[in-house]
């Protein structure tokens, strides 16, 4: 099992002791996980993995260094501290490094869950058993997973920041397939287990795949979409990893750059990053220890802003809002909790406000094609179907697109006002819901 | 090591287990990145650990910690047999292994001079040449220059009586310039994308790249790319340099020719193949040009080892032969499915994840073409040099690619430079339109160390051989 709260903050602050430098900082990350894997209507992989992480950040004037393990003996802390002060030591002065933060309070929120924390082996096999139960009788094959993450984390640094906190999540996902060329997909993550069904998730899947048999060929086109949410979680974690981080900003590299205060997409969209948001999951304090808040990105279409750790918030003038990941790291701060705003329209209006357009349940292997006006290349999956006169109608292939998001969220019809949770657990999910998008361009389809 | 690996295993046989392996394994990382002239990181890690696997009442079961006290060791592997009997309420084909030899054997992976050894002045002096050389171009608003180096050790034994010591190191180096203007940012890599090449090998493969010799004429294309003819939207005949035939080899024949994804173990994430068991010795793949092996034993290759992670010898076997379909990546459990031994396939992402069917060296075998007879030989088309984005579909059929670079090709001549050129089609037409293949001279194995699959996600570390190739009618500037 991992480390208890008390001992992962007690074994941070130890690192920052031992560690001969100015100032020192010590992240520790203690982790259960667990994972329930089935493919072909049974369970294929099975496993649990115990492990803790201790990140020593050295700070010699502007010179820092960073070394990590996994090795906790009193050996083992030592030669990490040595690692990071050696580091340090060869690295040049840095101007812009103002030093590690001070203390902040923290929003001590509540992450863990007793239902989660009882969501073993026999319960995961349980809960794929009723997951394949639904694909079974309808004559069709289940994959997915259902996993469980359970951790402790702590930051501590010389300058008085000492916080811990711990969290556990639930992530289920299930494919289902028919004989015909139809699939359907349904996925939830929650840090509460009790919130979970998993035969109506498995149902909801299997219903999909039902519906989606036998696809037709459809011309390449500007058509309109209706994205559900999962689809629209993969084109707003995009945004974030391309436009809403301070360094890709600070490089002129975001669409963010140049379009502070400017209208940059409709006014129905309103991005924010807010790890506090009830029902998310993760972290209510950064890599840093410093308190996360909510933070707008763009808000009724307008550029607010982007996220900041310690280092860029200095180096550009702007608040720290709390998004530093473990240094060093190859993004700068990030946002890992995103959501979109919700509007007024279910998704069953939209669809009825459609004459013809197509229905995306889900994206596949979408990547980028240019990062300065988001243009996206992808793929729908398990579930792509045409809407003609306000109805889904018939399934349609799986279809390749290729899309500036920038341009697509310029003509929104309508904002889903349900939303949902989508990621990958451990400590990342992003909170959207549907939309319709008046043109989205398709170049291609599978065979 | 040993002991540990001797525990798992008696403790597994205690709890009831038909059949156990254990890895232990041992990593040391460092990591060195300059960017726009600031050193943005120096950072080593190490990690140890042992994954232990079993299977019981026919079914599999994984446990790994970092602990590696006997009673830890005991607990997880009680907890691995506990696991294996959750999942066998669903199983009712009980897991067969093909029949693999007991090998006590070392292999060690080859590194002149070690990476680990080097001074970090040393490292970062040649970074920041590099760094700084890129931006002697003033559309050059972001340059970056890193190195990364990986040592591992590891064990793995087996309650079949292998035993068996494996280590290696590998080294990873490359630079980016990125030219920023009028709303756009545009890369240029060298000697690949994505981080560089990266090899198993020690400080002699860094230096054998002169990144700093290769830094201006870096900068100077990106710079150019800024003022370059888009990309035609048309189909056309395409060139493709040995890097970008590379990631096309790994998206569009290795991972549809791993035989888990065809049984559909991958099916929920990464998911199929368009290829079936029956596909097997009739399917044409491509056009006769085109052979492709898997090849574990490539001297220097990411993609090399003794053994695999469930102790298979390392193989070279035909995946393709002259454009038929002859061959998938194989496990011990997969293998007996379509009646052949395993060819050695299995490797996990460290210790604490199981593993799976994973690339070795998938190569696109050379041809006999010179690189400017074939440039000579081709009317009008594109050249296209690195890759810049990658997708491709569930079933590995629909794959779209984008480039950093390109250069018309008019008369038999490399013309004007064309910026964001991208590609896309279908696997088998788009193999099957490969009408010629440049010869080993120009062939080189390319490091592909991000190659990502499975639940939880695992970070293969795989290897493509590869020379630049043509192909005919593709349709290239697509939504351009």
């Amino acid at each position: 099992m991992r480390l208890p709260l008390e001992a992962v903050r007690e074994l941070a602050e130890r690192a920052i002791r031992v560690t001969p430098a100015d100032a020192a900082e010590a992240l520790v990350m203690s982790t259960t996980s667990a994972l329930t894997r089935f493919a072909g209507n049974r369970i294929h992989q099975n496993m649990a993995e115990t492990d803790t992480q201790l990140s020593i950040r050295a700070v010699l004037g502007t010179q820092t260094g960073v070394a990590s393990t996994n090795r906790l003996d009193d050996d083992g802390l030592a030669r990490c501290a040595a690692a990071a002060v050696e580091a340090a030591r060869h690295a040049p002065e840095d101007p812009d490094f103002g030093g590690l933060p001070g203390p902040l309070p923290i929003v001590n929120t509540q992450r863990v869950n007793a239902s989660t924390a009882a969501f073993d082996a026999d319960r995961r096999a349980e809960a794929v058993r009723a997951m394949i139960e639904q694909s079974a009788t309808r004559d069709q094959t289940a994959a997915g997973t259902v996993s469980t993450s359970d951790y402790a984390a702590a930051v501590a640094n010389t300058g008085g920041v000492s916080v811990a906190m711990e969290g556990d999540d639930l992530r289920a996902t299930v494919l289902s397939m028919g004989t015909r060329g139809g699939s359907g997909w349904a996925s939830m993550v929650t840090n509460d287990a009790a919130a979970f069904s998993a035969s109506a998730l498995g149902s909801r899947a299997a219903g999909i795949a039902e519906r989606a048999e036998d696809p037709i060929a459809l011309d390449p086109g500007t058509y309109a979409v209706v994205l559900a949410p999962e689809a629209v979680a993969d084109i707003v974690d995009f945004l974030g990893y391309l436009g809403f981080g301070a360094k890709p900003f600070s490089e002129g590299g975001s669409f963010l750059a140049e379009s502070l205060g400017q209208r940059i997409v409709s006014e129905h969209i309103s991005i924010y990053d807010d790890a506090l948001s009830p029902g998310t999951i993760g972290l209510s304090f950064d890599f840093e220890g410093q308190p996360k808040r909510r933070t707008p990105l763009i808000e009724g279409g307008v550029a607010a802003g982007p996220v900041t750790d310690s280092y860029y918030a200095r180096k550009l003038g702007m608040p720290n809002t709390g998004h530093a990941l473990p240094a060093p790291n190859p993004y700068g701060p990030m946002p890992l909790n995103l959501e979109m705003a919700a509007g007024g329209t279910s998704e069953a209006d939209m669809i009825a406000s459609v004459d013809r357009g197509i229905y995306v349940t889900r994206f596949h292997y979408v990547n980028v094609e240019d990062p300065m006006k988001v243009v996206l290349t992808g793929m729908t999956r398990d579930g792509t179907f045409l809407i003609e006169n306000g109805q889904l109608t018939r399934p349609v292939r799986n279809q390749r697109f290729t899309q500036g998001v920038l341009e697509a969220l310029s003509h929104v019809g309508a904002v889903g006002s349900q939303r949902a949770l989508f990621g990958p657990g451990e400590g990342a999910a992003t909170l959207v819901p549907a939309l319709l998008l008046e043109r989205w361009e398709f170049t291609g389809q599978t065979g | 090591m040993r002991d540990a690996i001797a525990a798992a295993l008696d403790a597994t046989a205690l709890a009831g287990a038909t059949y156990a392996d254990a890895r232990v394994v041992e990593t040391a990382e460092e990591r060195l990145t300059v960017r726009t002239g600031r050193v943005e990181g120096i950072e080593s890690s190490d990690s140890l650990g042992i994954g232990i696997r079993v299977i019981a009442d026919g079914a599999w079961g994984f446990g790994a910690t970092a602990d590696l006290s006997p009673d830890a060791i005991r607990a997880t592997a009680r907890e691995a047999v506990a696991l294996a009997r959750a999942a066998a309420t669903t199983v009712t084909n009980p897991v067969r292994l093909a029949p693999v030899g007991a090998y006590r054997d070392t292999w060690i992976g080859p590194c002149e001079i070690d990476p680990f050894a080097i001074p970090t002045e040393d490292k970062l002096a040649l970074l920041l040449a590099a760094d700084e050389a890129m931006r002697a171009e003033s559309a050059v608003r972001v340059s970056t220059a890193s190195l990364s180096f990986l040592k591992v050790n590891k064990v793995f034994g087996s309650t079949e009586g292998s035993l068996i010591e494996q280590s290696y190191t590998e080294a990873q180096a490359g630079i980016v310039a990125y030219a920023i203007g009028d709303g756009e940012m545009l890369p240029r890599s060298y000697p690949n994308s994505h981080g560089g090449q990266a090899v198993q090998g020690g400080w002699e493969s860094v230096l054998a790249l002169d990144l700093p010799g290769n830094a201006p004429r870096v900068g100077e294309q990106a710079a150019a790319l800024l003022s370059a003819a888009p990309c035609p939207a048309e189909t056309t005949t395409v060139i493709i340099d040995g890097s970008q035939i590379a990631l096309q080899v790994h998206e569009s024949v290795g991972h549809p020719t791993e035989l888990d994804r065809i049984l559909g173990d991958e099916a929920a994430f990464a998911g199929t193949s368009f290829l079936g068991l029956t596909d097997l010795g009739t399917l044409r793949y491509g056009s006769e040009h085109v052979t492709v092996t898997a090849d574990a034993t490539v001297a220097g290759s990411l993609g090399s080892f003794g053994y695999d992670d469930e102790g298979v010898p390392a193989q070279r076997d035909h995946l393709v032969r002259e454009g038929v379909l002859e061959g998938f990546q194989t496990s011990r459990e997969s293998a007996p499915v379509i009646g052949r031994l395993s060819n050695g396939c299995m490797r996990a992402d460290g210790w604490k994840r199981q593993p799976l069917v994973r690339m070795t060296t998938i190569s696109l075998e050379p041809g006999t073409w010179g690189f400017d007879e074939l440039v000579a030989d081709t009317e009008r088309g594109i050249y296209l040099e690195t890759n810049n984005s990658w997708s491709i579909d569930d079933r590995r059929l629909n794959f779209q690619f984008a480039c950093e670079i390109g250069w018309e090709i008019r008369d038999g001549k490399l013309g004007r430079m064309i910026k964001n050129p991208n590609y896309t089609g279908m696997t088998p037409e788009f193999w099957g339109a490969c009408d010629a293949v440049c010869s080993r001279e120009h062939w080189q194995v390319w490091g592909i160390p991000n190659c990502g699959k499975g639940e939880p996600m695992q970070v293969a570390h795989v290897a493509h051989g590869a020379a630049p190739a043509r192909f005919r009618n593709v349709r290239v500037g697509v939504a351009r």
